[in-house]
């Protein structure tokens, strides 16, 4: 616990991982978060050629859409939806453009895309919203599955996969509770995903130089000789690593996940993710969705952490260190999309290479002929990561040292 | 307790860094005498089991030292030739960081570095960041990380380097009074460092010792190979060119040479007693002493 706690207070010690750590907290919750919900994202538009152009009036602009769609809360009918439509429809027939921002339209229009392609026109640059008729919308749930099935079969999902995913789709409750969803499909879809990106930074900044620092500071050879020893001493290196990042996800996470109760509050927690993306197949609510993206983030950057302290012990240069823990980061996000399908499939079980977005899609991995829904693989492959890197990195440590 | 090396050796590739070296060593100041590529860090890393042997073995009251571990490292002090430190830190938490790393409990940890900050001449900067020391003040702060653990074994490279006079004057002292009951190896090519202090001194030259014994049984093998000759200050070049000049002088109009050689460099020579100096200039006849 001791060597734990001299190695934890060495890093802390570092000027340049206060300041990374600092600026990753400015950066996730001023930036990302108050100045997202306050200005850029939710802010009443001004100039219409920049987010950055919005009024500063986030706060108030929740409140009134919330308020909005309070009108249709509940459960979501063929009823729900045509009253939304006609009332769209009738607040842009009375002229007021700034009316309609209120009402939830990007997540309608793309419910209407996703349930009713054949009511599409393709020769508008009109929303659906404006143009199609509330009469027409019927059977969405039935229409839901057709679309699942569809989805699949221009996917090229069939057999057991298909099955597979059908089960999974059959858990997810119906009929769907109506809450308003931009809040929430803005931290899931968008704020949520890239969390652990920007934590994956500083982890290489500050963890890349745990083990070739001591190359470099020539003190390596010192530790070698002390009684504690180099293995004492590089498993608590590897301990302060996996802690620093807890820290640092604590330190985000917590204020990150207030200023989201503040704003947008807790209200429409229980409603499925279906209301963001309606045909993800995942039987999750908002807040088990929101849970399993802070997991992601958070073993995501403990595999993560795992590596760049792994890269640190082959090397005995810091500059090398970094390079190596940033290639790690951004290689394989360039170069999956340039792989073929299976292969981007085990790219993205490289922690910090997939996204926990993935919950509202329908990619599955093939284990031991068994299909399994990739975001379940995602989530507990980095631990797999963490723990390997452990030993090899232990051993590679002494044997580099004692070159 | 007697640390025994035992036809040691180590090899990288097909370069030979220490061949086949034997030593009984036992309580008392033990000194490393060589050039720079003598062998002596290798052979210190040997000793300190952080660099495995190509053959051999370093034996500890016969026990193979790097099967000891940690019973082995806890009697160690290690003084590396180019101490590492960590420039964010003060003196203070350095020395606590490395107590901890050598399992020395808190509350003796807090009086011994208080002790050595004092013996090592720190106490007054012992809040002050690494970075703002001298060499000679890093340097000391090495000698004071390696006697942390009161060690039985101190092993020191190159200890002396960078401190002034004084400075050297007073690790000597602070040598000399640890060495009852503790081995002490230390490398230099500071000769009077050794002359001062080592009961023993190994002279090493291409991984092998080629010479070992105490300072006066060193000085005899020398003796008869200095000499001394007056000659017109034109003609030192010359002199320095051909012969192993260990030292030069001004005496009225003449200079006073002191030539290391097998035989008498000239009829007008006069032999004079050698010094450990001498022997080391006899032995690294390219090499200059400190």
């Amino acid at each position: 616990m001791e060597i734990f706690l001299a190695e934890h207070k060495k890093l802390w010690s570092k000027k340049y991982v206060r300041i990374s750590v600092l600026l990753c907290f400015v950066y996730m919750i001023i930036f990302a978060g108050i100045l997202q919900f306050q200005w850029f994202t939710f802010g009443s538009p001004k100039d219409v050629t920049s987010a950055f152009g919005n009024h500063f009036d986030g706060y108030e602009v929740i409140r009134e859409r919330q308020e909005y769609a309070e009108q249709f809360h509940g459960v979501l009918t063929d009823e729900t939806l045509s009253d939304m439509v006609s009332d769209y429809q009738s607040i842009e027939k009375n002229g007021s453009y700034d009316e309609t921002k209120k009402t939830d339209w990007s997540v309608k229009t793309s419910w209407l895309e996703t349930l009713f392609p054949e009511l599409k026109q393709s020769d508008t640059y009109l929303l659906m919203l404006s143009y199609v008729d509330p009469e027409k919308l019927t059977d969405i749930y039935e229409r839901r599955n057709k679309a699942i099935e569809a989805f699949m079969d221009a996917s090229g999902i069939e057999g057991d996969e298909k099955e597979y995913l059908l089960s999974m789709n059959e858990k997810v409750e119906i009929p769907f509770s109506y809450v308003w969803t931009e809040g929430w499909r803005t931290v899931l879809g968008d704020s949520l995903p890239d969390f652990g990106l920007m934590i994956a930074i500083v982890l290489v900044v500050c963890l890349a130089p745990m083990f070739s620092g001591e190359w470099q500071t020539k003190t390596g050879a010192m530790i070698l000789t002390m009684k504690q020893g180099w293995r004492k001493d590089a498993l608590a290196k590897l301990a302060v690593g996996f802690s620093f990042t807890i820290e640092i996800f604590l330190l985000i996470a917590i204020p990150n996940i207030i200023v989201q109760m503040v704003y947008l509050g807790a209200s429409g927690w229980d409603a499925p993710i279906q209301c963001i993306k309606m045909i993800a197949i995942a039987p999750m609510n908002m807040v088990q969705a929101e849970i399993y993206e802070y997991l992601f983030a958070l073993f995501g950057t403990l595999g993560f952490a795992g590596l760049v302290m792994l890269i640190s012990s082959l090397s005995k240069n810091d500059l090398l260190s970094i390079v190596g823990g940033f290639a790690l980061l951004f290689v394989p996000m360039v170069i999956s999309e340039y792989l073929p399908y299976t292969l981007q499939l085990i790219v993205s079980l490289i922690p910090m290479a997939g996204s926990s977005a993935d919950i509202f899609r329908m990619n599955t991995l093939n284990i031991f002929g068994k299909a399994v829904w990739l975001p379940y693989v995602e989530l507990w492959t980095p631990l797999i990561f963490m723990i390997a890197c452990i030993p090899v990195t232990v051993s590679r440590w002494a044997k580099i040292q004692k070159s | 307790m007697v640390l025994s090396l035992d036809r040691l050796t180590k090899t990288f590739g097909s370069k030979i860094a220490v061949d086949h070296l034997s030593a009984t060593l036992q309580p008392g100041v033990y000194g490393l005498l060589g050039a720079n590529g003598a062998g002596k860090t290798t052979l210190m890393r040997m000793i300190c089991a952080i660099l495995e042997p190509s053959s051999g073995e370093v034996l500890l009251d016969g026990q193979n030292v790097s099967d000891m571990g940690a019973d082995y490292r806890d009697l160690l002090g290690y003084l590396p030739q180019d101490f590492g430190y960590y420039p964010s830190y003060t003196a203070k938490d350095y020395l606590e960081y490395i107590a901890v790393l050598k399992g020395i409990p808190r509350h003796a940890a807090t009086a011994k570095i208080k002790e050595l900050l004092n013996v090592v001449g720190l106490s007054e900067v012992s809040k002050k960041k690494i970075r703002t020391f001298s060499g000679g003040m890093k340097q000391r702060l090495g000698i004071a990380q390696a006697l942390l653990n009161d060690p039985k074994i101190l092993i020191l490279d190159e200890p002396t380097a960078g401190l002034d006079p004084k400075e050297r004057v007073r690790f000597r002292n602070l040598l000399s009074s640890l060495a009852n009951d503790r081995i002490v190896i230390l490398s230099t090519h500071i000769v009077s460092d050794v002359e001062a202090i080592a009961d023993i001194v190994f002279v090493m030259k291409q991984g092998n010792f080629v010479s070992q014994g105490s300072i006066r049984e060193l000085v005899k093998e020398a003796q008869g190979h200095v000499w001394e000759i007056a000659v017109n200050p034109s003609e030192t070049g010359r002199w320095e060119e051909q012969m192993t000049v260990a030292n030069l002088r001004r005496e009225d109009d003449k200079t006073i040479l002191r030539i290391i050689s097998e035989n008498s460099p000239s009829e007008s020579a006069t032999c004079v007693p050698a010094t450990l100096e001498d022997l080391y200039l006899y032995h690294f006849p390219t090499e200059r002493s400190e």
